[in-house]
């Protein structure tokens, strides 16, 4: 009963009701697709920063991240690899040994990182095989071959098979220098790792710079991914104090703490027009129901009680509400989806884009139906509180009143 | 006339206050948000642009040809006495120069005992700094001062942070001098900086320009000179006389140096403007219903107003004096709470230390200070009055097309 006169007032106001449902559907599809731009951004965001070199478990030596010097080294890492391989959800560990040298050549000289790697197992763990440009990537047994950044490149004035010179400090703190022969230019679109970075087989740097069975740190790659945060914890019991593990969410925690103000501020300025709307509907509730007061008034004078009336107004609200959050769900998620398939391309963006670390202009939206499900609940409960205020104030008034309301 | 249609348009309104209030309050709340978020993400964008400009390029900087696609020291702005002669001497004695550094730049290592980062070493004149960037200001820690015999350093608190040295620790700078030596010297660090220029943050080491000369074996010649002008908006003509007067140098305004920072502020002004297209567009119709269905409640009366001799012009005139009082009124009111609020963000900042390291990772300080602009309130009153007249065309077609006589009888 209840329902059917529900539909017929929604029917009688159809002006009315269309412009509260499209109102409803706009506010629902565009916080849908916001909500699917900023998570997508932020998966972006931590894709490029973890899989490009950084990785999703870290293991370093005690104390390495916050002093990291040649003291705080991981000084077995044959041990520690029985060690973390023996961890349930492992899929790989690898070692890693970071120096900061001078590259020379000829009258040029540039300070960057050189890095020690294991390029077979490398390649699962970063983008750094996927971002040759030119000639080709390392080989577990090269010698004095160097995998060097674009940029670098560039600044040195080098190409394939050119010599660069470097000079650092061995891991014992001696003095390290050799001639290195460009093997493979990379390019991964973070203008600064580009810019600063090259890499040596492992074996080879461990021989020059003296740290056979040293690392900085070591990379694991978890079987699955959403996993860091656990896996970690269970590396870290396993391997002990000697050692710290950190999962991605810990090594970048400013990052992670930045994609939260990101959203911040993002949904302030979605709840900004958000009130806007929130208002505009309460208009439309309340000139809705107050075109009807005399008929409410008839109704209460035959014997429908208050509650009666709250629930038909609260229940026509709620149809118009449904209608418009599945709509917007629907023109919402559609957009998601086609922007998550064929990501949005800002060309001429790039360099606003580096400083938010992203290497790609192209970013999709996250598709993620459970997301798209909370955000229409959210929008269906505002609508719904936005109803509220017209309906308890005409429910005051007494029958008398509202008959002879003009 | 005017008079009396002003009374009657009140009278409607009071009649309707509820209805009336609420589009008041919500041109009010909207507008008040609009603001509040223009002028604070407006005052991030000029803190890191300001950041910038102050700490590193000033509104204008000159380099030698080719020097930024492949810095080195064989590329140097008047390498020649006579050359700096010149130079400097023209640059104080232009009006529009505020002040003018002179640095000398390259790329090198910066170590301690126990670990090594890729460095950029700045050679400066700490006093000329201070009057141009206010480099004194971003002093994190220690003193602004290179010590007596000039053995200090002053180093960027994310490479500090790095290394982890402190103030008295000593680091050994090695670089490549002119000769393609390299070449090192130990120094004490004596400050330590917090720009929030990223790059200076993570890299930067500012020694005595004197030293830096000796050190890099450069007896003359600058990497870069960073000019801070009297009047910024002057910055493209500035450029333009620079460039013609010495056409062997490469010129580049700040935004030329930090695209980045430039397309913030452009993407910013296209975000402001898409919100309060959306903004002012929803209100709108919040405003159109609700003077839709006030002149739908009223056709009888302004049926009988017009059969008795009431001009059609007349009627709308009571409309629009309708319609702009509830627009206007929210435009106050907003614009009152939203200057406001404004007023206490700019003075007090808006204080969000808690995000202090995502704000680190972006370059932007944690503390934004919000800024006014006019246009903030010219826009908002544009776009509301727009807003409010739209609103009414309907409406008052509506009318326009009704027979008096047809509405009088249907009452």
């Amino acid at each position: 009963m209840l329902i059917r006169l529900a539909l017929r007032n929604i029917a009688a106001n159809t002006k009315r009701s269309i412009i509260t449902v499209i109102l409803g559907l706009v506010s629902t599809a565009l916080l849908v697709f916001s909500t699917a731009w900023m998570d997508g951004s932020h998966q972006q965001m931590i894709t490029n920063a973890v899989e490009i070199y950084s990785g999703y478990i870290q293991i370093t030596g005690d104390n390495f991240r916050d002093s990291p010097s040649y003291d705080h080294l991981i000084f077995d890492v044959a041990g520690l690899q029985r060690d973390v391989e023996a961890v349930n959800g492992v899929a790989l560990f690898t070692p890693r040994f970071e120096s900061f040298v001078l590259f020379s050549v000829g009258d040029k000289a540039v300070g960057g990182m050189l890095t020690g790697i294991m390029p077979e197992k490398e390649q699962h763990i970063s983008r750094l095989k996927r971002s040759l440009q030119e000639g080709d990537y390392l080989g577990e047994n090269d010698t004095n071959q160097l995998y060097i950044g674009s940029e670098l490149a560039r600044r040195l004035h080098v190409t394939i098979g050119d010599e660069v010179a470097f000079v650092g400090n061995g891991a014992d703190y001696s003095f390290a220098a050799d001639r290195l022969q460009v093997k493979g230019i990379f390019q991964t679109g973070l203008f600064e790792f580009d810019a600063s970075s090259a890499f040596l087989a492992k074996p080879y740097f461990d021989m020059i710079m003296a740290a056979d069975n040293m690392a900085t740190h070591g990379i694991v790659l978890p079987d699955t991914l959403d996993n860091s945060v656990q896996l970690a914890k269970s590396i870290g019991e396993k391997i002990g104090g000697e050692y710290q593990s950190a999962s991605w969410q810990q090594i970048m925690a400013a990052l992670v703490k930045s994609m939260k103000l990101d959203s911040v501020f993002g949904y302030i300025t979605l709840g900004i027009v958000f009130t806007v709307i929130f208002f505009v509907v309460m208009i439309y509730t309340l000139l809705t129901v107050f075109a009807r007061i005399r008929e409410i008034g008839i109704m209460r004078a035959v014997g429908t009680t208050p509650k009666q009336i709250f629930s038909l107004l609260l229940l026509e609200s709620s149809l118009l509400g449904v209608v418009s959050v599945c709509g917007g769900g629907i023109v919402g998620g559609l957009f998601a989806y086609y922007y998550s398939v064929h990501p949005m391309v800002f060309s001429g963006m790039e360099e606003q884009f580096k400083q938010y670390g992203l290497a790609v202009t192209a970013i999709p939206t996250a598709f993620e139906p459970l997301t798209i499900l909370r955000d229409m609940v959210v929008m269906f409960v505002s609508l719904l509180l936005s109803t509220l205020y017209p309906i308890i104030k005409v429910n005051r008034y007494k029958p008398i009143e509202a008959i002879h309301h003009v | 006339m005017f008079k009396l249609a002003f009374r009657m348009a009140w009278a409607s309104l009071v009649k309707r206050s509820t209805r009336s209030f609420m589009v008041v309050l919500m041109i009010c709340t909207s507008l008040w948000g609009l603001l509040v978020m223009q002028g604070v993400y407006d005052g991030m964008t000029e803190q890191m642009i300001a950041n910038a400009i102050r700490s590193d390029s000033g509104e204008v900087s000159l380099f030698a040809k080719g020097y930024r696609l492949d810095p080195g020291l064989d590329k140097l702005v008047a390498p020649e006495k006579d050359e700096e002669a010149k130079l400097t001497t023209h640059l104080a004695s232009d009006s529009r120069v505020a002040t003018a550094v002179y640095r000398l730049r390259q790329n090198g290592l910066v170590a301690t005992a126990n670990y090594s980062r890729n460095a950029e070493i700045f050679g400066v004149e700490l006093e000329k700094e201070k009057g141009a960037g206010q480099l004194h200001r971003y002093l994190h820690k220690g003193e602004y001062g290179f010590g007596k015999q000039g053995k200090g350093v002053i180093i960027g608190y994310k490479l500090a942070a790095k290394l982890q040295v402190d103030i008295g620790r000593k680091i050994v700078l090695s670089a490549q001098d002119r000769h393609s030596e390299v070449t090192s010297i130990a120094l004490k660090v004596t400050g330590i900086v917090k720009t929030n220029n990223m790059a200076l943050d993570e890299r930067a080491v500012f020694i005595n320009l004197a030293r830096a000369r000796d050190f890099l074996g450069v007896p003359g010649g600058f990497s870069q000179v960073a000019i801070m002008l009297k009047d910024p908006a002057a910055v493209h003509t500035f450029q333009q006389d620079v460039q013609a007067h010495y056409p062997d140098l490469a010129v580049f305004r700040w935004d030329e140096m930090y695209p980045a920072l430039m397309q913030s502020r452009v993407m910013m002004k296209g975000f402001s403007l898409v919100v309060s297209i959306m903004i002012f567009g929803v209100a709108g119709l919040g405003i159109f219903g609700v003077m839709l269905v006030s002149v739908l409640e009223r056709m009888r009366e302004f049926g009988i107003m017009l059969a008795i001799g009431t001009g059609f012009g007349q009627v709308r005139t009571v409309i629009l004096i309708e319609s702009l009082c509830m627009g206007l009124s929210g435009f106050a009111a907003g614009a009152v709470t939203g200057f406001m609020s404004l007023l206490y963000f700019k003075k007090y900042g808006l204080d969000l230390t808690m995000f202090s390291d995502a704000f680190e990772e972006f370059g932007m300080d944690a503390i934004t200070y919000a800024i006014i602009r006019v246009d903030y309130f010219t826009t908002a009153l544009a776009a509301v009055t727009l807003a409010t007249l739209v609103s009414i065309y309907l409406p008052l077609r509506m009318l326009r097309k009704t027979k008096p006589i047809e509405v009088i009888n249907e009452g």
